[in-house]
């Protein structure tokens, strides 16, 4: 052999031509399967029986219909930021700023809560739900205009505001809307029974309102002029242009509906679910819709999908946790498994691995 | 477009006009009605001072005897049927702090009443400002089939208040708050103020700088933490009138980094004995690495810091989860308030660590705890003088509980904040 | 095994005796998914030739230059180097077997100076700047190089810059060197200046291999040409015993006429004026200066100009999607400067325009043809909703009329062949009954046969009276279908000349900045 001959590498990565849809389709479930394969060896690393645990999970979410409740109200703060941010993200417009958007409609919507709530039930309901889009709308409108103005980094940007909706909850529970009855222990009073969300079977009608939004956003999406300008400037703002259409307009215009929608959220969590207004009243949920509307290929349908089991996994891994006695830590554990090979599947959609080939060469 | 936007603004305009009419917080009323039902129940003691004492004592000693009584609104449960719910603010496995105090509690109470692991149904890490969280976490230990639920922390309160409604079958047992109501939601907590008083005296015999720190979590409008301070400073006055307390308020309940570098402050000050009100043991394993002493908190901190640590102040919770289960099993549950002193052993503190403490140490807590024991001798007793220069309560009085648990908002003659 | 191993000693054997051979591949195969770029591909390239590798695009030039240069590997196959077999796995590797590649992009610093590229990515010690201009200016007087080593990048012309890549080529003491589609990007005498320089390189015993698809080229500088189709190795020629016609139908794989039709036309008057039009870029330099000419109904318009002329600014300017500094463009008499797309399409006027970014600009490329249609009429339907019926109708006739491959109206249309896509824009500007028909390279990277469907489809346009606009690179093509031809240089019209009484060689000149004021041409 020369000294100059060298070894072919023994693995390579190489970008592959677009699969088949029906491939990609097969491809994702495999990961999904192989996924909980991988949660059932941790699980038994862990030292107890996968099949039990799956069982567990899955009946706690399912075992009674106040455990279905409970889903479902873990659902619906998934499903309508997931909505919503699907709106900016088929423009590609990064927004990962749902959470600062949830949080701004909870805080317009909590402004009627805690000092209107003396209007008629539903006079009250819709203000609350209309100052919730208005406050999105505006935390979704302030990137968007830099951004169509100035050209500013909207992934940055929309991350920032996100905190500054944070610290304003945190400033109005210490100091303007302190509860003075809590003796000092800095929280928002809890809102009175005209200002909480009715209910339908059991969960705020939030869910209602996300079926709803699901079937708005699909055909919003799908079959009106302004989605279907949402695709083209998703596309290429050149094309936009070409095509005669406003593109500051279009960006500001669907960053005001991605961030009202995000709004309705943060305003159905408060009035339906917290009952008040905390800091939690986001608690991630705006960056788990991320995952959970690229999971769902940015389909409405796909995420009420995402979302529902999204929610079955979280709130069957309460019930493992407590009736396993299991660390909080390992059911996130066990979603971060989950999460991995579900979206690691989308490196095999776009590349593979080729090996060194045995024996010589002709 | 334009005119859906056009649309909101004007509804919100409108909105806005009407708050001219409506610019009151809702919750600013309710307190109105409160703080008019607290002036009566004020008035109350006033009047009859000796009287309400008197009255204290015999609720005690009525839950005491309770068992015997029977007149609870729930049906007894048998052992093997029952199912007991604790609601934990973080992870029992920290294993020193808060939570791993009131499990412990949980552990004594089922050791004593003999019931599995699987009657036990814990749901940890339920941060108490997530009411989502907290009220999921609650109906869960209802779907498992819990006669009683205890939730240990104070923001669990609200909550509970309003699944106690929905399930009026269930009871709801919420420590450290302030709300009940008269069937199936009561709330506990303790005179742990007596516990630091014995601690005040520790740290004011073993002082030499007479300078003594304490990380507090909360400042002077919390009533629980105030008057914890007030008396421990009134168990060092009692020995040494020549000491202070310096204070050093974190603004929070658990916050490792603060609570250290509030103790490495207070050492820099020149305290040589470090009391604490927080969650972490951080400030006794700094004054030990700083060669100085300390008293500990929630639990026995000498296994934090064995060269350090005087003694600390305790809860004791078995005692009131044992208590409270148990009547559950003979259905004689009520939902009256739980307020137990060092006498039920609810709270105490730890056994001197004699090698470290000050000679005569052991003489002086025993005095003082037969005061409390034997002769009602309450703390806050007396007329106080604040470190402001006012004076709080009467000759020949004590302060109400009601004061005790939501007044304290001054400091004793020898606290400084700063 | 032992035959593999027997195989490989003759090789080697048959190596040693023609060591004349630079390169040798042996049944080269390359896949990317379900696409074969490469097809078991034999190629020589001996020392002291030229090699042309002749194929449309798609038939897999690029990908084979990329094996030897170390940017792919291949999946079957061996490369012999100078006799020997060896493994390139990276460009490093290729550069140490003494083979350079010249790739239609430049790869070059732009803040450096000449002698900076130069020594860049260069192996060895740090050399004195003296030294180095000395060694520079050595390399420049043997290869006959025209450059000035202290220039910087950002200062040079294509034509310089090319041959700064060049050099730097040399530097390394390459002796075999790869050029991907040199020519596209000069002028005729920059390409006689570059054929002078790789001839010399011939002449010094380098291989040289060249990918194109002009034949002219082939003709002109070959000694002998690899035809590639549909990623196979169709056959090897010399080029003095073949002609264009031959290589055509080789790479074609069937006879065609290399003739574009020049139909006259009746009724020719004005249909655009623009009037000392001026553009700035977005760096605030000037991207056309005062600009005049016309378009006339019935007559297509040619455009030459080498790359970055303006030609973007131009049609972007007409199509009211840039700003201008000054000027008028009158349709007419109505002058549409100023106004947006819809603007000028809601006065009536219907502008069609095929831009030079098909995908990028002009389609959306995930989109299917159906929504693609939509993309200039989606606002005319009443409604809030999308009226998605006439559009898919108008996709079938498409598809029927200009014979588009696409398995369905829905398929997205990056996934159709550079030819389809065009057809697909095309044809939809077409639809839209258009006075004035701007297209932009409209064959650029489309086979023969796709080229002449688009020839055939403007000269119809230019039949029924449309004002055409063909902005083009390939100096034959213009000549041969434009009636007259406007030249820009730097932003500025350096002549309008009949296209039927002119040389290419006068274009060359004219694009290379010498102005032409007697010749007007009017029509």
């Amino acid at each position: 052999m020369d000294e100059t001959r060298k070894k072919e590498p023994l693995i390579r990565v190489e970008k592959r031509k677009e699969r088949p849809a029906k491939q990609v389709r097969l491809l994702r479930l495999a990961s999904v399967l192989l996924a909980i394969v991988a949660g059932g060896l941790f699980i038994l690393c862990i030292g107890y029986n996968p099949f039990s645990v799956y069982a567990t999970i899955v009946s706690g979410a399912f075992r009674s219909s106040m455990a279905f409740q409970a889903t479902i109200k873990l659902m619906v703060p998934l499903l309508i930021p997931a909505l919503g941010l699907t709106l900016a993200f088929k423009m590609r417009f990064w927004n990962i700023g749902a959470e600062g958007q949830i949080i701004m409609g909870a805080v317009f919507a909590t402004f009627f809560a805690l000092f209107c709530w003396d209007f008629p039930h539903w006079l009250l309901m819709i203000c609350m739900f209309l100052a919730g889009m208005l406050g999105g709308a505006l935390w979704g409108i302030i990137p968007a205009f830099f951004k169509a103005k100035f050209g500013t980094n909207e992934t940055l940007f929309t991350l920032m505001l996100n905190y500054i909706a944070l610290y304003l909850i945190s400033f109005l529970r210490d100091g303007p809307w302190q509860d003075p009855n809590s003796s000092g222990f800095p929280k928002i009073a809890r809102f009175g029974e005209n200002a909480q969300l009715d209910k339908l079977f059991g969960v705020h009608v939030g869910w209602l309102i996300g079926l709803v939004l699901v079937v708005i956003v699909y055909i919003y999406l799908k079959y009106t002029k302004q989605g279907y300008e949402i695709s083209v400037v998703g596309e290429s703002r050149a094309t936009a242009q070409y095509a005669g259409m406003n593109y500051k307009k279009i960006v500001l215009r669907t960053m005001a509906f991605s961030g009202a929608i995000c709004g309705i959220a943060g305003m159905v969590q408060a009035s339906g679910s917290d009952l008040t207004l905390t800091t939690s009243v986001a608690g991630g949920v705006g960056f788990t819709a991320i995952i959970v509307a690229w999971l769902a290929q940015l389909n409405p349908v796909g995420i009420l999908v995402v979302s529902l089991l999204f929610s079955v996994l979280e709130k069957g891994s309460t019930v493992m946790q407590s009736s396993y006695g299991l660390s909080a830590y390992s059911a996130d554990v066990l979603q971060g498994i989950i999460l991995f090979f579900v979206l690691g599947c989308e490196f095999f959609v776009r590349y593979r691995f080729v090996t060194r080939k045995k024996g010589g060469k002709a | 477009m334009k005119k859906k936007i056009l649309g909101i603004v004007l509804s919100l305009t409108m909105v806005g006009a009407m708050l001219a009419g409506c610019g009151q917080q809702q919750g600013a009323e309710d307190k109105k009605e409160e703080t008019k039902t607290e002036d009566t129940s004020k008035e109350d003691t006033n009047a009859d001072d000796a009287e309400k004492a008197d009255d204290t004592d015999k609720k005690e000693d009525a839950a005491d005897d309770s068992k015997t009584e029977a007149s609870g609104k729930f049906a007894p449960v048998a052992k093997e049927d029952l199912k007991v719910g604790v609601i934990h603010i973080s992870d029992p496995a920290e294993g020193s702090g808060y939570t791993y105090t009131h499990d412990q509690g949980i552990v004594e109470m089922q050791k004593e009443l003999g019931l599995e692991d699987s009657q036990i149904i814990r749901k940890n890490n339920i941060p108490d400002t997530d009411p989502t969280m907290t009220e999921q976490a609650i109906r869960e230990c209802i779907e498992d089939g819990c006669q009683i639920i205890f939730a240990t922390s104070f923001n669990y309160m609200d909550t509970c208040e309003q699944l106690a409604q929905e399930f009026p079958d269930v009871i709801f047992s919420h420590g450290t708050g302030y709300k009940s109501n008269d069937t199936n939601f009561n709330n506990y907590f303790g005179r742990i103020y007596q516990a630091r008083y014995l601690s005040g005296i520790v740290a004011g015999m073993k002082t030499e700088s007479n300078k003594i720190g304490y990380v507090a979590a909360m400042g002077s409008e919390n009533s629980e933490v105030t008057g914890g301070i007030d008396a421990f400073a009134i168990g060092v006055a009692e020995v040494n009138p020549d000491a202070e307390i310096h204070v050093k308020v974190t603004n929070s309940w658990f916050s490792p980094t603060e609570e250290t570098n509030a103790a490495k402050a207070l050492i820099a000050e020149g305290c040589d004995v470090i009391g604490q009100h927080c969650d972490t043991p951080n400030p006794q394993t700094e004054a030990e690495s700083a060669g100085v002493w300390g008293v500990g908190y929630n639990s026995d901190m000498s296994k934090d810091a064995p060269d350090a640590t005087l003694t600390s102040v305790i809860w004791n919770w078995g005692v009131y989860y044992t208590q409270a289960v148990q009547k559950v099993i003979d259905g004689t549950w009520t939902p009256e308030i739980y307020f137990g002193g060092m006498d039920d052993g609810l709270v105490d503190i730890t056994p001197i660590n004699e090698e470290l403490c000050a000679p005569g140490t052991k003489e002086k807590v025993e005095e003082a705890r037969r005061k409390i024991m034997e002769e009602g001798f309450n703390v806050f007793d007396g007329v106080l003088e604040t470190n402001d220069g006012k004076a709080v309560g009467t000759e020949g009085g004590t302060l109400d509980d009601a004061t005790i648990t939501g007044g304290i908002n001054w400091y004793y003659k020898n606290v400084i904040v700063d | 095994m032992r035959y593999q191993n027997r195989k490989k000693r003759e090789v080697t054997q048959l190596a040693l005796d023609k060591v004349e051979n630079a390169i040798e591949l042996r049944g080269i195969t390359k896949t990317f998914g379900s696409v074969v770029a490469n097809d078991h591909i034999d190629l020589d390239v001996r020392r002291g030739e030229i090699l042309a590798l002749l194929g449309e695009n798609g038939s897999g030039k690029t990908t084979l230059m990329n094996m030897i240069s170390g940017i792919y590997h291949p999946d079957e196959g061996s490369i012999h180097v100078n006799g020997r077999e060896v493994v390139i796995n990276s460009p490093m590797d290729a550069k140490k077997l003494g083979i350079g590649m010249i790739h239609q992009h430049f790869k070059l610093v732009d803040v450096f100076s000449a002698m900076d590229n130069v020594v860049i990515g260069a192996e060895g010690k740090r050399i004195k700047p003296r030294e180095l201009k000395e060694k520079i200016l050595e390399l420049t007087k043997k290869f006959g190089l025209e450059v000035d080593p202290e220039k910087k990048i950002y200062n040079m012309s294509v034509s310089e810059k090319q041959t700064v890549e060049i050099l730097k080529v040399l530097y390394r003491n390459a002796d075999i060197l790869i050029l991907d589609e040199p020519t596209a990007v000069l002028t005729p005498q920059e390409t006689q200046k570059l054929f002078a320089i790789l001839r010399r390189m011939k002449e010094q015993g380098s291989a040289i291999i060249i990918i194109t698809h002009k034949l002219n080229e082939v003709m002109e500088i070959s000694d002998r040409v690899t035809i590639l189709r549909k990623g196979k190795s169709i056959d090897t020629v010399n080029t003095a015993e073949t002609n264009e016609k031959q290589l055509t139908e080789l790479m074609v794989g069937r006879p065609v006429t290399l003739e574009i039709d020049r139909p006259k036309c009746e009724n020719v008057h004005t249909r655009l004026k623009v009037v000392d039009l001026s553009v700035k870029k977005a760096d605030g330099t000037m991207a056309l200066k005062d600009l005049s000419f016309e378009i006339k109904a019935g007559e297509i318009l040619g455009v030459a100009g080498i790359a970055g002329s303006g030609q973007k600014e131009l049609c972007e300017a007409i199509a009211g999607l840039v700003p201008v500094e000054t000027g008028a463009v009158l349709h007419n008499k109505e002058n549409i400067i100023g106004k947006t797309p819809k603007q000028i399409n809601n006065l009536g006027i219907s502008l069609g325009f095929v831009p030079e970014d098909r995908l990028g600009m002009g389609l959306v490329a995930s989109m299917g043809m159906v929504d693609n249609m939509l993309l200039k009429s989606y606002d005319k339907a009443k409604g809030i909703f999308v009226d998605r019926k006439p559009a898919k109708k108008l996709a079938e006739e498409l598809v029927e009329r200009l014979e588009i491959m696409t398995p369905n109206v829905e398929t997205p249309v990056r996934l159709l062949s550079g030819g389809n896509v065009q057809k697909v824009l095309l044809g939809r500007e077409i639809e839209s009954e258009p006075s004035v028909l701007i297209t932009a390279y409209p064959v650029r990277g489309l086979d023969i046969n796709s080229s002449y469907t688009i020839y055939d489809l403007l000269n119809e346009q230019k039949k029924k009276g449309v004002a055409v606009m063909f902005i083009g690179e390939d100096l034959d093509v213009l000549l041969e279908i434009s009636d007259r031809i406007m030249v820009l240089c730097h932003g500025e019209v350096t002549g309008i000349v009949d296209a039927a009484v002119t040389t290419k060689e006068e274009l060359g000149l004219m694009m290379t900045g010498s102005k032409r004021e007697g010749v007007k041409a009017d029509g």
